[in-house]
């Protein structure tokens, strides 16, 4: 995709292809290929003849991609905190069995203020729920592994108390929208994870907030030196993160219209964490990369819904998926690039026919 | 904020409280006709291992087992679930209803293995044990008395059975399964593949996990009917969860589900038949959780001295019409 460009943007070619997340497109872009040489018109987009909506493959993993982008981009603001956030998963379906709980108990198909009440009281809870993680990791001092392992076990805990153990289900239009709508033909679930991805990216990185977050992940000790309230930043991460858990889970659940205590968001703090470190983001902390997790999110979609589309068989997806996630590691890493870097050097000095092509390249 | 979540924890609490009564108004019907035969001696202490939380069919299962060995039936049930699904738990109540000398003690296991040395012990205090819906592993029919439960492999055969009646001229079907690897997922698996592999007319395009979830099963759905080209007919999906995530896939591919793509599921539970009844999914096997009313008769024989048989299998319903479907939903357990 990057040939395509004119060669005026060459230097933003290279800037890209020295990103780590640069790997991620490629297997974006690898994985794609597969699946057009399965079906040639695996990328064909078309518009529904019914509503008018634009229906295809890559709107399918757009929409896939919609809930783990949210989590992704909250771990991201944690992980360069110097901390992890295993709560996400938990997170998401405590926000689903709330707002199925109120919409359930409302019991107003049509109601736009039911859906809005919803969404409000299931994000306010997901944010405490942040605040809890952030409470425990800055005041009371936790390692952010156990404080927010905490959160996960009782989060779900939490769900199924308020479901009273049952996955429900409830029927509102507009709640169900968030998921399944159209926006002049795209989905509103993708439109509203970008808009979200974006003006997080903006506030982090058009203020000092970015910054500061970085600092407090390289080095805490430095960053309390320079005056930098620590305490506050590490909550406001981990808000954020419940906050974006809660949009993840109510994504997810109005897709379907139900909670599913034990399912819904089940181990997705890994995908989460993985979209990170695809990004770009070290788990050590300090440097983060939103652009980075969000095409490492967009990967996993992209993964999810190639083994369906490949019709891997279910006892060798995991195997898989790892496989593609070992080789784009692999990919990523500086040492074996260097490694192939060294045989490419070595090898024209060999033979002569190598290095004539070389040089006429 | 807290206002709220004061009125969630009422909320939940008013729910608890209704089933309760709901529960109570059953056991009071179902346990008025053997009182006057239990009313003669002491209660008989029956000690139940149990698997405790995990899911609606569970919760059906035990609350049922608990309803009908009620005081009124003469029993003094002592229910044990496991915590958090941990077999250790489990071994420590069991063991401490042998050396409390219950007289019948029925298990649920989270594991199948391991069980060896307890069983023993019960054996060596003559107390017998029935198994309540999970088996032992190795399956020494030696250390127990019988097991008690539905059987997958005739319950998937019963929606494969109903797959080869209604495409007498063949359809594209696609299996949901549940994770890899589970017991109940090769069972169901097995008894499929013995009716429908057998039928050539029956085309397998794939089978695929969707780990019982809804919201999985919606989205491998969409995907698999996109690199069909809409050309599927036939659904199995292993639970009542990922057939109705199929039912919403094939609707928003703009198909009509129950139409265009028959959905068959397995479990019975509320929300599936609910589904038949609205002509959404097309078949639903239960799975069947209420088998209070067998344990009892089998608990009775047992204490009389009496053989039983060391497998007793529930029998199971299926729904094929969304007239059967309304039929049995008003009085749905679970």
């Amino acid at each position: 995709m990057n040939s395509s460009k004119p060669a005026g943007a060459k230097g933003l070619v290279a800037e890209v292809v020295r990103k780590q997340y640069f790997w991620g497109i490629i297997a974006i872009v690898l994985l794609l290929a597969v699946n057009v040489f399965k079906d040639p018109s695996y990328l064909a987009i078309s518009i529904s003849p019914t509503d008018g909506n634009l229906v295809g493959n890559l709107i399918d993993i757009l929409r896939a991609a919609a809930p783990v982008l949210m989590i992704a981009v909250g771990m991201c603001l944690v992980v360069a905190t110097g901390g992890i956030d295993l709560s996400v998963g938990s997170i998401m379906v405590v926000a689903g069995a709330v707002s199925m709980e109120l919409l359930a108990g409302s019991n107003a198909p049509d109601s736009l203020g039911a859906a809005f009440i919803a969404i409000v009281v299931a994000l306010a809870i997901s944010g405490l729920l942040g605040a809890v993680n952030g409470v425990l990791v800055s005041v009371v001092g936790l390692q952010p592994f156990i404080s927010t392992l905490v959160v996960m076990l009782a989060g779900r805990g939490l769900a199924k108390v308020i479901t009273g153990g049952q996955n429900t289900s409830a029927v509102n239009e507009p709640f169900r929208w968030v998921a399944n709508g159209y926006a002049i033909g795209i989905p509103v679930v993708f439109v509203l994870a970008v808009l979200i991805t974006i003006a997080v990216g903006m506030l982090v990185r058009k203020s000092a907030l970015g910054l500061m977050i970085e600092a407090i992940g390289m080095d805490a000790k430095a960053a309390r030196l320079a005056g930098l309230n620590r305490r506050g930043l590490l909550m406001t991460a981990y808000i954020s993160s419940g906050l974006l858990a809660g949009v993840a889970g109510i994504f997810a659940t109005a897709s379907v219209m139900t909670v599913d205590v034990s399912r819904t968001g089940y181990q997705l703090e890994l995908d989460a964490i993985l979209a990170v470190v695809i990004g770009g983001t070290s788990l050590a902390g300090g440097k983060f990369n939103i652009t980075g997790a969000a095409i490492g999110a967009i990967l996993i979609a992209t993964l999810d819904k190639t083994v369906v589309f490949l019709g891997v068989s279910s006892s060798a997806t995991p195997a898989f998926k790892a496989i593609v996630i070992v080789a784009l590691c692999l990919l990523q890493s500086e040492r074996v690039r260097a490694l192939f870097r060294q045989r490419r050097i070595q090898r024209p000095t060999g033979t002569a026919a190598t290095k004539k092509e070389t040089v006429s390249a | 904020m807290f206002a709220k979540r004061r009125f969630i924890s009422a909320l939940a609490l008013t729910a608890a409280g209704a089933l309760t009564l709901g529960l109570a108004a059953c056991s009071a019907g179902s346990g008025s006709e053997p009182a006057a035969s239990g009313g003669s001696g002491d209660l008989t202490t029956i000690g139940f291992v149990a698997v405790g939380p995990e899911g609606a069919w569970r919760k059906a299962n035990e609350a049922n087992i608990q309803e009908t060995f009620s005081k009124d039936a003469g029993f003094d049930l002592k229910y044990a679930p496991a915590a958090n699904n941990d077999q250790k738990s489990q071994i420590d109540a069991f063991t401490s209803f042998v050396d409390e000398g219950v007289d019948v003690i029925l298990l649920s296991a989270t594991e199948g293995s391991g069980w060896e040395d307890s069983l023993e012990r019960a054996k060596e205090a003559e107390i017998p044990v029935v198994l309540i819906d999970r088996g032992i592993e190795p399956n020494n029919t030696d250390l127990y008395v019988t097991r008690i439960a539905p059987d997958n492999i005739a319950v998937s055969e019963g929606v494969a059975n109903w797959a080869v009646k209604t495409f007498p001229n063949g359809a594209n079907y696609f299996t949901l399964e549940g994770p890899a690897g589970v017991s109940v997922v090769n069972e169901r698996n097995e008894g499929w593949d013995e009716v429908v592999g057998a039928d050539p007319k029956l085309v397998k395009l794939g089978a695929q996990t969707a780990n019982w979830s809804t919201e999985e099963a919606k989205s491998v759905f969409e995907t698999v009917l996109k690199s069909n080209n809409n050309n599927v007919q036939l659904v199995f999906a292993q639970n009542d969860e990922m057939g109705l995530g199929a039912v919403q896939a094939v609707e928003e591919a703009g198909l009509t589900p129950g139409k265009d793509v028959k959905i068959a599921t397995i479990d019975g539970t509320k929300n599936a038949l609910q589904a038949l009844a609205d002509g959404k999914l097309s078949f639903v096997a239960e799975y069947n959780p209420l088998f209070g009313e067998t344990a009892l008769e089998v608990v009775k024989k047992v204490l009389a001295g009496e053989k039983v048989e060391s497998s007793i299998v529930v029998p199971s319903d299926t729904f094929d019409s969304p007239e059967a479907a309304s039929t049995a939903l008003p009085n749905r357990k679970f």
